[in-house]
């Protein structure tokens, strides 16, 4: 066992006898992307005990070799070899049964799983009835541990910070004992001491004879951690070397492919009037007491670790977040943001650090997004003028040097480096007076990355105030003319260009007074006593939204009992039960399709149609067994739910447009072949009608079958890998065809289930309600989702629970019934379901955002 | 150079204008008394509201959001207007405050969504459930039938001697505004931007939350607008009228090319869709098919010219990919390299 392993130590670690042999590789792998290439004729080994680093630009190619390895893509030309055999029939299923584990860049993580599900989802283990549950418990905990990580294998990923959450994507690529492990940009979130338990397990992994790759920017890690060293560019494998031979000029030089001076841009500070002035500043848990002034012609360096606090700031100086204390003044007076556009007609700028999320609309050309934040001004008479446009954008995108073909090119075309730039304009065109750069050169090339600095350095000149948040400390040092250094959000020292260097900067960063052996217990130490008080919070909010719907419940229930003894007449129980049983089988096959993050508006239809189907299948052959009515039923809902599967899997067309419009094919069908006959209950046998009404130890059969369909799917969501699999792709659809989870079979299967559900439904509503003509449960479509989201089945998908959902069909029913009995208009039911589901999920997002708030995230 | 003529040629709204003008070739020519005088202005009339509802619905679905309670915001609004009718309000009076009951329908909507930060789909489906509730214990199941002489007018006659409803001109007067707004102007920009990436849109001093409340207000008044169409055409105000409406409402809009992920889709289009589907339900009711039936026509078209226009786009991916590859030799400076969404894109 890989944990058990490591923790053991080195002695008890099994040695592979004889010459490294090459456990996986490429060899003249190539592959294109329609006309770009982006591999061509790459060899390379992966041998035991041994790490081998990839480097190169942005587009060079090195996330292709990682997907080519860990079986996302297959190669156009040449081969991926496993023990020097080339592969056959590659995917990421086939890679992880051959040994291969991947560290993704953009983890592929299920924030609504638990640590311990993230860790050994695509590979549970399993015991006699079905997942095992406590052994993955046993082994997440050991894992953790080895990679430093104090929190609960029970807590929710969402619970977890961003670098936390790639420490448990190191402890999932673990746990899974691979001979080959793929790193990819690793360290990316992470903190200096995390970055150093990364180090420590790759050495432990080093002698345990697994062969690695890391994938990474910062040249100091890649030499640190290096055996021997790629250079990649423009998909062009140009040298393998090993650590010791290649240095470093050589290495930049073969990356760039002309040599390159990685000289800062000189400073000289002529230094203006007071632009910025922070006194004490704080907002909430983030950072407290922030106090700094930044002059017009300066740059002031933020420096610190992932999480201490320094974006935290600049979203409060650009108006996304409101200062819990504190003062903002620019020149000399007093402001509040309420939100980012009063910060820009402040004359503040914020370049974000998060560029595909938070800087550019990916899909949008460079124009347009160049121009978003001035496009007021590109009007003439209220319409936007492309001329003056095109003035407001281009000087700027000129001065950046950007290289595209047209300004309606999408930004997503362009290098990072280039996006970088779109960026750049785009803030450069609000005329700052305040420039704050969060991670301006993260993930972009050289080239780029140099011509960026430079221009840093001449807007400074220009008498612009910038902030610059870096977490690369030479870029801090090499650019900046003053510097705070941030730790878990108060500051902890302040430099000047002259008495600075790396090393000061990471004393203040870090906790100097426990270096050592507790260094590997990070920041999250103060906050554990904190993460057990909110852990048991969200399980008490768990358990109250199951709690608070059986109040629901009982606070509608009790005054109508009272008034009305006739509501626990066993009469109106009965016909409340089978009701509630109806709507429960078809609401659990809803809440299987919400789970994947797809809907199913034609649910209803579905059951007009089969119910319609199944009762003139009875009325045509009045001697068929009634089993041959329901078969027919369902044969008819199965059909439907793989029509809507099909197009939703294969022909990518979203589920709610696709069920849309299966609403209105399927009543139509129901239509046509109704011709507007009914059939009434003396045209079909009474075994057909008996089937719902025929009672098992008192009890309606429908009753015992729902209850039993409810059982069945709980049991398999909980103990069946597939099971758990649904709420990951909900959860993460991407990243769960990453790790390679079977989505389109599943997501396909939740719908054909809902369908097979739902056509058994019709013909229990075909035997209870006896009279079938095509208008069937025609808007019942509202009543399940309604059902189903009271019972706090999200609708992006990837939480839920089948007892919620049978909760929330009592809620609405008991409600139904309620008014029913105290005489309350029918029609207006309607009325009070709307208002039902309001209320279920607004308290759902209170409650949920206070729960955040004491957990003092972001 | 041959891509990018195919780019702008093979457009969803040029395959739809095509398909449209053949659907209504083939009425003209095929199917008995389509282009009569009488049959076209009942054509046109019969969609006057959903032609109505449909504009705001556009600027919703590309900003990210829906409103499904579109048709009970237009029942609500029938219910009082009648009311108020009965009541003995003059016809200037109720028609102000059915537009303000829409304005304050749509705002419910909208501070729902900003204020409480809900998924619009699910606040609208309890909307939905709930305006169309309020109007009936109002009105319960009765209607209102008796309307001044002047608004069952405006209901049924045409524009002159032509074909044109009365009933279809407040959209024709609002359709280019809707337009212009859209396509040139800078809020039409932050709409897109909106739907683009609401973060980014954000980021860059868009006011995300004041333009969906906006957007939510302006669709209830738009409904309160074709309720007034509505009940005049009908003669009728009830709490049932126009049920499953914002089906036929969204699915003009999809059909149009409006993209149901957000940030894309054009006025034209829908135009095109409009048209379309107006001509469909005629000729099929022509042909003595009925309502429910024609759902099944029209929804088959929604599902068939999505799945074209998704295959079609996957394989002009790789067709573009070709062309471009074999008009500059290989890939040159110019050339996208990869970045994280390509890759995610290009992943079979």
């Amino acid at each position: 066992m890989c944990a058990a392993l490591l923790h053991a130590g080195l002695d008890t670690l099994p040695r592979v006898a004889g010459a490294p042999a090459a456990m996986a590789g490429l060899r003249h792998a190539g592959k294109r992307f329609g006309g770009t290439i982006a591999l061509d004729d790459a060899s390379f080994d992966l041998r035991p005990g041994e790490v081998l680093a990839l480097l190169g630009e942005n587009g060079a190619g090195k996330s292709t070799c990682v997907k080519l390895l860990a079986g996302v893509y297959r190669p156009d030309s040449g081969a991926v070899l496993v023990d020097g055999v080339p592969v056959e029939h590659w995917s990421p299923l086939e890679a992880q049964r051959r040994g291969i584990a991947v560290m993704h860049q953009h983890p592929g993580l299920f924030g609504d799983l638990t640590v311990f599900e993230n860790i050994f989802i695509g590979h549970m283990p399993r015991g006699p009835f079905g997942v095992d549950r406590g052994r993955m418990r046993a082994e997440a905990e050991a894992l953790l541990d080895a990679v430093g990580l104090s929190c609960s294998p029970d807590d929710t990923l969402r619970q977890l910070r961003t670098s936390e959450q790639q420490l448990v994507e190191i402890a999932r690529a673990l746990s899974a004992d691979a001979k080959v492990l793929i790193m990819d940009e690793p360290t990316a979130a992470l903190s200096q001491r995390e970055v150093e338990r990364l180090f420590a397990v790759v050495a432990e992994l080093k002698a345990r004879n697994v062969a690695m790759m890391f994938v990474g920017h910062r040249m100091e890690e890649i030499y640190r951690v290096a055996d021997r060293i790629a250079v990649l560019r423009d998909g062009r494998l140009m040298a393998i070397e090993s650590a010791a031979d290649l240095d470093r000029d050589r290495a930049v030089q073969l990356m760039v492919g002309r040599p390159l001076s990685a000289v800062y841009p000189p400073r000289r500070a002529s230094v203006g009037a007071a632009v910025l002035d922070v006194a004490g500043l704080s907002h909430d848990e983030a950072f407290q007491d922030v106090s700094f002034t930044v002059r017009a012609g300066e740059i002031l360096g933020l420096g610190g670790l992932v999480g201490s606090g320094r974006t935290e700031i600049a979203r409060v100086l650009f108006g996304i977040d409101q200062p819990s204390a504190g003062r903002i003044s620019i020149a000399g007076e007093t402001v509040t943001f309420p939100d980012p556009s009063a910060a820009l007609a402040a004359g503040i700028a914020y370049l974000s650090e998060d560029r595909l999320g938070q800087s550019l609309i990916m899909d949008f050309s460079i124009l347009t997004n160049a121009s978003l934040p001035v496009i007021g001004k590109a009007t003439m008479a209220g319409l936007v003028m492309r001329r003056r446009e095109l003035g407001l954008v281009e000087p700027h995108l000129r001065r950046l040097r950007l290289k595209f073909r047209s300004y309606d090119q999408p930004v997503k075309t362009l290098s990072g480096g280039n996006q970088q730039k779109v960026v750049l304009s785009k803030w450069l065109a609000t005329n700052p007076r305040l420039l704050i750069l969060d991670e301006p050169t993260q993930g972009i090339d050289v080239q780029s990355k140099s011509e960026v600095h430079a221009m840093i350095a001449e807007l400074a000149q220009q008498g612009l105030a910038i902030i610059l948040i870096s977490s690369e400390l030479p870029e801090l040092v090499g650019m900046c003319d003053r510097m705070i250094v941030l730790r878990e959000g108060r500051m902890t020292a302040q430099f000047s260009h002259d008495d600075v260097d790396q090393e000061r900067i990471i004393r203040a960063a870090t906790d100097a007074d426990n270096v050592g052996a507790e260094a590997g217990k990070p920041d999250v130490v103060a906050h554990a006593p904190e993460a057990d008080i909110t852990d048991s919070l969200l399980r008490r909010v768990l358990r109250k939204r199951e709690v608070g719907l059986a109040c629901a419940i009982a606070v509608v229930a009790l005054p109508v009992m009272l008034l009305n003894s006739r509501m626990i007449s066993t009469e109106n129980l009965i016909a409340v039960a089978m009701d509630a049983a109806l709507l429960m089988i078809v609401a659990v096959g809803q809440m299987l399709v919400l789970l994947t993050r797809n809907i199913d508006l034609s649910v209803a239809s579905v059951i007009g149609l089969a119910a319609y189907g199944s009762a003139s299948f009875m009325h045509a052959n009045p001697d068929a067994s009634v089993l041959a009515g329901i078969a027919v039923a369902c044969a008819i809902g199965l059909a439907c739910g793989l029509t809507n599967g099909v197009v939703v899997t294969i022909g990518r067309v979203p589920a709610i447009v696709v069920t849309l419009g299966t609403l209105a094919v399927f009543r139509g069908i129901n239509s046509l072949v109704a011709g507007g006959r009914q059939i009434s209950a003396d045209q079909v046998p009474q075994s057909w009608l008996d089937v719902t009404s025929t009672k098992i130890v008192g009890v309606p059969a429908v009753v015992l079958i729902a209850l039993v369909t409810l059982g069945l799917i709980a049991l398999a969501l909980q103990r069946l890998p597939a099971g758990r699999e649904l709420y990951a792709i909900g959860s993460n659809p991407d990243g769960a065809s990453l790790i390679g989870i079977r989505t389109t079979a599943l997501v396909l299967g939740a719908f054909v289930t809902a369908g097979l559900l739902a056509g058994f439904d019709g013909a229990m509503w075909a035997s209870r309600y006896a009279t079938i003509d095509a208008r069937v449960a025609m808007g019942y479509e509202l009543t399940v989702i309604a059902s189903v989201v009271v019972g706090g089945v999200a609708i992006r998908g990837g939480a839920g629970t089948v007892l919620g959902v049978a909760l929330g069909v009592l809620t609405l029913l008991v409600i139904q019934n309620g008014l029913t009995l105290v005489r309350v208009d029918p029609l207006w039911l309607q009325g009070v379901y709307g208002l039902v589901i309001l209320i279920a999920v607004s308290v759902d997002t209170i409650v949920g955002r206070r729960v955040q708030h004491a957990r003092g995230r972001r | 150079m041959k891509a990018a003529v195919i780019e702008r040629v093979a457009t969803w709204e040029n395959f739809l204008a095509v398909l449209t003008l053949a659907v209504l070739a083939y009425a003209v020519a095929a199917v008995p008394n389509f282009a009569t005088n009488f049959n076209l202005s009942q054509a046109i009339a019969g969609v006057s509201e959903r032609a109505l509802i449909v504009l705001p619905m556009v600027f919703l679905i590309i900003a990210r959001e829906i409103d499904l309670s579109v048709a009970s915001i237009l029942a609500l609004c029938s219910v009082v207007f009648g009311v108020l009718i009965q009541a003995g309000a003059p016809l200037g009076v109720a028609a102000v405050a059915v537009l303000a009951a829409g304005a304050l329908a749509g705002a419910f909507n909208g501070a729902l969504v900003t204020w409480f930060g809900l998924p619009s789909l699910v606040v609208t489906l309890g909307t939905m459930a709930m305006f169309r509730g309020i109007g009936y214990i109002i009105l319960g199941s009765d209607s209102v039938n008796e309307f001044p002489d002047a608004f069952t007018d405006f209901g049924i006659n045409t524009v002159g001697d032509s074909a044109i409803p009365w009933t279809i001109v407040p959209f024709l007067v609002l359709a280019p505004v809707f337009a212009i707004v859209l396509q040139w102007t800078a809020i039409g920009r932050r709409i897109y931007a909106v739907g683009g990436s609401p973060d980014a849109a954000r980021y860059a001093g868009v006011k995300v939350d004041r333009i969906r409340l906006c957007l939510f207000v302006v669709s209830g008044v738009v409904c309160a607008i074709a309720s007034i169409v509505f009940t005049a055409r009908l003669a009728n105000a009830r709490a049932d009228n126009a049920v499953g409406l914002e089906l036929d409402v969204i699915t003009i809009a999809l059909l149009g090319g409006v993209n149901v992920f957000g940030g894309r889709g054009k006025l034209t289009g829908v135009l095109y869709a409009l048209v379309l589907i107006a001509t469909l339900r005629n000729v099929l009711g022509l042909r003595q098919i009925g309502g429910d039936a024609q759902g099944t026509v029209i929804g088959l078209l929604l599902i068939l010219s999505l799945l074209l226009s998704t295959t079609a786009q996957r394989v002009y991916g790789v067709v573009a990919g070709w062309l471009r590859s074999a008009g500059s030799g290989g890939a040159g400076p110019g050339d996208p390299p990869l970045s994280t969404s390509n890759a995610r894109e290009r992943r079979k």
